[in-house]
């Protein structure tokens, strides 16, 4: 018989008597004292001092809220048999994550990011060594995916520069080429305060990254810096919406002609939400947002789950080819992977139109929000290092792969798992919270409640205070230039002289030992 | 509607509060003779003097929960300290019940909001974000 079904023997029962803490009796005693020590500092006060009445007023509040606590209320049963001893529950448990992450949790067990590899971040924001020590901290034993060095690494000086220029492929004169793999992904002023939001642009800039704007509407922010914008058109088509939320082309039109905007995305979806479009409170949307968002204050702003204008595959790719029209400018399209027929017979309608939007942008499930339902987060889409791939090969099988380039964003923010993307067929990343962790995120996971301590997801003037736009802008420009470097130095280990040359053959997955064979 | 109506109390206890902390801070000959009936002058008087000054400002405050909290405080002491001590008088009997009662009235309404035990409260009007 299995030893744990037995029953507990005499002695294990008297030992967990022993060591438990018998919660029932400790609440009765200190139930009783707190009544005794208002009748003890009240005759204090009376015969002795009347100091003691600051001791006899506050046992006799204590008792009248325990009073209440025991028997007047029925929402806390743990305050309703045990009194106040029981608020050391609430107490202790509201600082429960600040303990864990500080003293706790180990350095690479808290997700989404671990401390390990947010302090990588940290380091490369503030430009300084990054080298560790003694082998790493990863959990080697299962699911790993490394990259395979080559045998013959090549020297960093005969590596190429890296280039990808997005529109070519239709001979845009409005073709828009980027230098480094790296692109600020989504984030709105909305979701981040205006500071962030300006730190992040006028670090771009310094960087030459492009930053995509998210659904934040007209760019004002993102416009007073001069970086290159790629400018998001979500459900709502915050800022480029007519009364029924439907695309305004004239609106479009006027946007797309400023200088700084380089790119237009249509997001279909996101892999934190897939499937579903964003809820912006009455409560947030202050003058300047409705303003900005072309929406209107005071009731409540649902973004439909799906563009109104794109109901199957014909509508959908009209829709891309009037955008590409309406801006003149290279349009990319974003979304997370869901069923793989529904995108095969858009990427077949795509041809049958002879319209190609000028990038793709693949979204994983582990994406990041600023709101989301936590089941959308846990439970839909495909992760990128499973959607890419397929993405890559569907394009390939239809032939449409020279068409156009093809992105990849979900928790990238290390050029590890940047090149793993790059290697399983995206030409690029995006990365958004990287770019939160090197302003000085330090993932208080409180992005969706106008609090966040750091002055980064809030619009309180007080908490952004302390966000200072240029010193941060240094960081997110470090970031930057910390991931190049690796990217070099990885790149030349692996012996590929480009980014371009990069293949699922660069990949070792644990338990498939085979080679998954070049592209 | 509600937090407009709340003024009423949270203004009249804070004229009351701040007026007799002010007294009390600036050594009025009438608070004087109180403490040194009740063996706190001077300290006594302005520790007082204190926590009705900053009772009062916090009535005016959006932490007015605190306030009230602390107004309700010094009423309980002041009420301790008639009964036992000074002996009842009618003018400070209805300053005493003023303040209390509207100190009571904003505490109630304003419960989710009380430091610590606030959130024991369910969902109160919670002024404060």
């Amino acid at each position: 018989m299995d030893r744990s079904m037995a029953a507990p023997t005499p002695g294990a029962r008297s030992l967990e008597t022993r060591i438990s803490v018998n919660l029932d009796r400790m609440a009765k005693t200190a139930n009783a004292a707190i009544v005794g020590a208002l009748i003890g500092s009240a005759l204090l006060g009376y015969y002795v001092s009347f100091y003691f009445h600051f001791a006899t007023v506050f046992f006799l509040l204590l008792n009248a809220l325990n009073f209440y606590w025991r028997h007047l209320q029925s929402t806390h049963t743990l305050l309703a048999n045990f009194g106040f001893l029981a608020q050391v529950r609430y107490l202790v448990e509201s600082v429960g994550p600040e303990f864990r992450q500080y003293l706790f949790a180990s350095d690479v067990e808290e997700r989404p990011f671990s401390r390990n590899e947010r302090a990588e971040v940290y380091r490369k924001a503030k430009g300084i060594d990054s080298s560790g020590a003694f082998g790493t901290q990863r959990e080697f034993e299962t699911g790993c995916i490394t990259l395979r060095h080559s045998f013959f690494p090549v020297s960093k000086d005969e590596l190429h520069p890296f280039r990808l220029t997005f529109g070519e492929e239709r001979g845009l004169d409005t073709a828009f080429t980027i230098e480094r793999p790296v692109i600020v992904s989504a984030m709105s002023f909305g979701a981040l305060g205006s500071n962030a939001v300006r730190a992040l642009a006028r670090g771009a800039a310094k960087a030459g990254v492009p930053l995509n704007t998210g659904e934040g509407g007209h760019p004002k922010y993102p416009l007073m810096e001069k970086a290159d914008l790629i400018f998001q058109m979500g459900t709502a088509k915050f800022g480029v919406r007519d009364a029924d939320g439907r695309l305004d082309d004239a609106k479009l039109e006027a946007l797309a002609a400023t200088e700084r905007v380089k790119m237009v995305e249509i997001k279909f979806s996101q892999g934190a939400k897939p499937g579903k479009g964003g809820l912006l409170p009455a409560e947030k949307i202050s003058e300047e947002i409705s303003e900005l968002r072309g929406v209107p204050m005071g009731i409540d702003v649902v973004s439909p789950p799906r563009h109104p204008e794109c109901s199957d595959t014909a509508s959908t790719v009209s829709f891309i080819r009037r955008v590409q029209e309406v801006a003149g400018l290279p349009v990319g399209v974003k979304f997370c992977l869901g069923r793989d027929v529904e995108l095969r017979a858009l990427l077949r309608e795509m041809k049958t139109q002879g319209v190609f939007p000028d990038y793709i942008t693949v979204d994983g499930a582990e994406g990041g929000t600023g709101a989301a339902p936590k089941s959308f987060m846990d439970g839909l889409g495909l992760p990128v290092f499973e959607s890419v791939p397929a993405v890559d090969s569907m394009l390939i099988e239809e032939g449409i792969r020279p068409k156009l380039k093809l992105l990849a964003s979900g928790k990238l923010i290390d050029a590890r798992r940047q090149l793993i993307a790059m290697s399983l067929g995206a030409d690029a990343c995006l990365t958004a919270r990287g770019f939160m962790l090197a302003l000085g995120c330090i993932q208080a996971l409180q992005c969706n409640q106008n609090t966040c301590p750091v002055g980064i997801t809030t619009h309180d003037p007080h908490l952004q205070r302390g966000l200072d736009i240029e010193a941060k802008s240094v960081r997110v420009a470090n970031y930057v230039n910390g991931l190049s470097h690796d990217h070099q130095e990885m790149l030349a280990a692996l012996g590929r002289c480009s980014a371009k040359e990069l293949s699922p053959d660069n990949l070792y997955v644990r338990g498939i030992r085979k080679d998954t064979g070049s592209r | 509607m509600k937090n407009a109506l709340l003024w009423v109390p949270r203004l009249a206890a804070a004229a009351i509060l701040l007026t007799v902390g002010y007294a009390k801070l600036t050594a009025s000959p009438p608070e004087v003779a109180l403490f040194l009936e009740l063996g706190m002058e001077p300290q006594g008087r302005i520790i007082i003097g204190v926590v009705e000054f900053t009772a009062g400002a916090l009535l005016l405050s959006p932490q007015a929960a605190t306030g009230a909290l602390l107004a309700v405080a010094v009423m309980c002491g002041a009420i301790i300290a008639h009964v036992t001590v000074i002996g009842i008088d009618l003018r400070h009997s209805w300053l005493l019940l003023t303040v209390l009662t509207s100190a009571l009235i904003v505490m109630y309404v304003r419960r989710a909001d009380l430091p610590l035990v606030g959130r024991t409260f369910g969902r109160g009007t919670r002024s404060v974000p």
